[in-house]
């Protein structure tokens, strides 16, 4: 089933530099898809788009069957979370407390069911500890863990992550991940935004943008050895994948160390 | 950098503590007016007893609120000393002449020398250079000391005292309250407590809770934006901007250089939280429900009796005398 369908989509700041130009894209319901491209490609606009922080210049955006325009985007809203890059600029609450209850609160959820959401999702994070401290005292990685447990606490059908893990180190980004995979095997729509070859490991799907068009759409499989669609849009292969190119230039054609560095390369 | 944060919360145990911030906040309006209202000794000595009462009954360290009134000690000394000079009104109490003489002077110049060396030894600055502008007076009124040159009278009338006195307690009283106030509640209950306070404005098309929720945000990046600063300040200083020193036009300077960073990183992060905001599904003016509830006991209701019939004796006091 459908759950975001975006038709010919456009956008742009300035008239004159297309930041998005005739953007199609469908995801499905549960589906995890990994957006990537270069800096400045479109990517956060066209989350933007998604929960109507920006109007689209051309095309419909559709998210479970309902068109956004100006009334329904309320309702969309409750329906996608967005964890956004900088984890300073989203944190509302004066305490880690408040600000997983700011999502809540808007929507309406009652008080007893609140505070046990917000105990459920701070430990989800690993940050029950921290429910009374005040995000001065918190690190990058932890304020960042703070915004995805007030998203995840809202429990919308779609997540976007857009670069959220990039303040995250190595094992707070793991965390993060694993966490993201539990929840889109319980069926959340995963939308993740990243720079990080890797983490398109775990999705069903790569979308890559360059200057505001989408490159290539398909499978995880596919564009990861796409070397021609990773070169023209910056993005570097993972390293198995790359021995496997250098070996294939060499005419080393063994399908042993094939499915070999396949694997190495999906297990990450 | 960190100390400009006004009315610093200190955690405490105390009753006061305990207390809802919407009684506390009644209270104090209540307790403010019946300052105002009074005037008479009595009346006015009991209210100080009340509030050393609420000191040391809340258990509040006395030299929080004594460096609460600092920054006031120099408005309610020139304001009383303002009443010495210009109230004319009921009995004389002090005619003095003062008697200008070059040796007089040389004493009070003795005496100003010597305060100005001694200053910095002293714990309690304002009130040595008070008691030595009384001494310089004093000096010159009653020491003669050769021939004068001139002479001045210095009259002081009952009405000058009385009432340069009560206005420098209601002022005192006034910050010693709002002190024990902030003292005692954090800013987040305190705005809690004042968008319930002010909720009935509402009527008027007052967006209370929109106020409240702008509070809470200023108080939220209070500590972030002050960070940034430092950020800025030790970026800037190590291009050459010297913060330290510098004449007028030096410091407008490192002002600016402060500013304009300052103002273009808000702008930026209040745009960015204004669309986290909204991306969770935040909507101006819809109903929300609240994660913090307010709790009304019976000692609140036990405060506002009395605040009340506190309020209620000084007017009946001022009524019937
Ligand atoms: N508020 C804005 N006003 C004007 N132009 C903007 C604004 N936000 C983004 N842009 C421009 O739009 C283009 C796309 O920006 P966008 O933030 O969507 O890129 P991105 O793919 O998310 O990049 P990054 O990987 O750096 O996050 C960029 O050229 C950027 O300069
Ligand atoms: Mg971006």
């Amino acid at each position: 089933m459908r759950i975001i369908e975006i038709d010919n989509v456009s956008f742009h700041y300035k008239a004159g530099t297309p930041v998005l130009e005739n953007v199609n894209l469908n995801v499905d319901k549960g589906e995890w898809i990994t957006i990537l491209g270069h800096n400045g490609s479109g990517k956060s606009t066209l989350s933007k788009l998604l929960v109507g922080l920006l109007r689209a210049k051309q095309g419909t955006i559709r998210v479970a069957n309902v068109e956004l325009s100006e009334t329904t985007v309320y309702d969309i809203r409750k329906k996608i979370g967005i964890v956004f890059q900088n984890p300073d600029n989203q944190f509302v609450g004066v305490t880690v407390r408040d600000d997983i209850a700011f999502g809540l609160e808007n929507l309406q959820v009652p008080r007893g069911e609140m505070i046990e959401r917000i105990e459920q999702y701070a430990q989800k994070v690993d940050m029950a500890d921290f429910l009374n401290k005040e995000p001065h005292n918190l690190s990058g990685g932890q304020k960042q863990r703070v915004a995805i447990a007030g998203i995840l606490a809202m429990e919308t059908d779609i997540i976007i992550f857009d670069e959220a893990t990039s303040m995250l180190d190595p094992k707070g980004r793991n965390t993060i991940l694993s966490m993201m995979k539990q929840l889109n095997d319980e069926g959340v729509t995963v939308i993740n935004i990243t720079h990080d070859m890797k983490e398109s490991l775990y999705g069903d799907r790569i979308v890559v943008l360059k200057e505001g068009r989408i490159l290539k759409d398909d499978t995880t499989k596919v564009v990861l050895a796409d070397h021609k669609t990773l070169e023209k849009s910056s993005l570097e292969m993972l390293l198995p994948l790359r021995v496997l190119r250098a070996l294939e230039a060499k005419k080393v054609d063994n399908e042993k160390v094939r499915s070999y560095l396949w694997q190495l390369s999906l297990t990450g | 950098m960190k100390n400009i944060v006004i009315g610093r919360f200190v955690p405490g145990k105390g009753f006061l503590y305990r207390m809802d911030p919407r009684t506390k906040i009644i209270s104090l309006v209540l307790l403010m007016a019946s300052a105002f209202v009074i005037r008479n000794f009595t009346a006015m000595f009991m209210a100080i007893g009340f509030m050393a009462l609420l000191l040391v009954a809340g258990r509040i360290n006395i030299f929080r609120v004594l460096s609460g009134l600092r920054p006031l000690m120099y408005l309610l000394a020139f304001t009383f000393i303002f009443q010495l000079l210009f109230n004319t009104q009921g009995d004389l109490v002090v005619a003095w002449t003062l008697h200008y003489s070059p040796l007089n002077i040389l004493m009070v110049t003795a005496l100003v020398m010597l305060w100005f060396f001694t200053k910095r030894h002293v714990k309690f600055k304002f009130f040595f250079f008070l008691a030595t502008l009384v001494g310089a007076v004093a000096l010159v009124a009653n020491l003669r000391l050769g021939p004068a040159f001139a002479t001045g009278t210095l009259d002081i009338y009952e009405s000058a005292l009385t009432t340069g006195f009560f206005i420098v307690m209601r002022l005192m009283i006034i910050v010693t309250l709002s002190t024990v106030l902030t003292l005692t509640t954090k800013p987040t209950d305190l705005n809690l407590g004042l968008e319930s306070v002010m909720s009935p404005l509402k009527v008027f098309r007052i967006r209370t809770e929109e106020m409240a929720m702008i509070i809470s945000i200023s108080l939220r990046y209070i500590p972030t934006l002050l960070d940034e600063a430092n950020k800025i300040m030790l970026a800037q200083a190590s291009r050459g901007v010297d913060f330290s020193e510098g004449k007028f036009k030096a410091k407008i300077m490192q002002i600016v250089s402060l500013l304009v960073p300052m103002f273009i990183i808000s702008f930026k992060r209040s745009d960015e939280l204004a669309n986290a905001m909204e991306a969770r599904s935040f909507v101006p003016g819809q109903p929300r429900t609240r994660l913090h509830q307010l709790t009304w006991g019976l000692a609140d209701t036990a405060a506002l009796v009395v605040s009340l019939l506190a309020l209620t004796a000084v007017i009946t006091t001022r009524v019937v005398m």
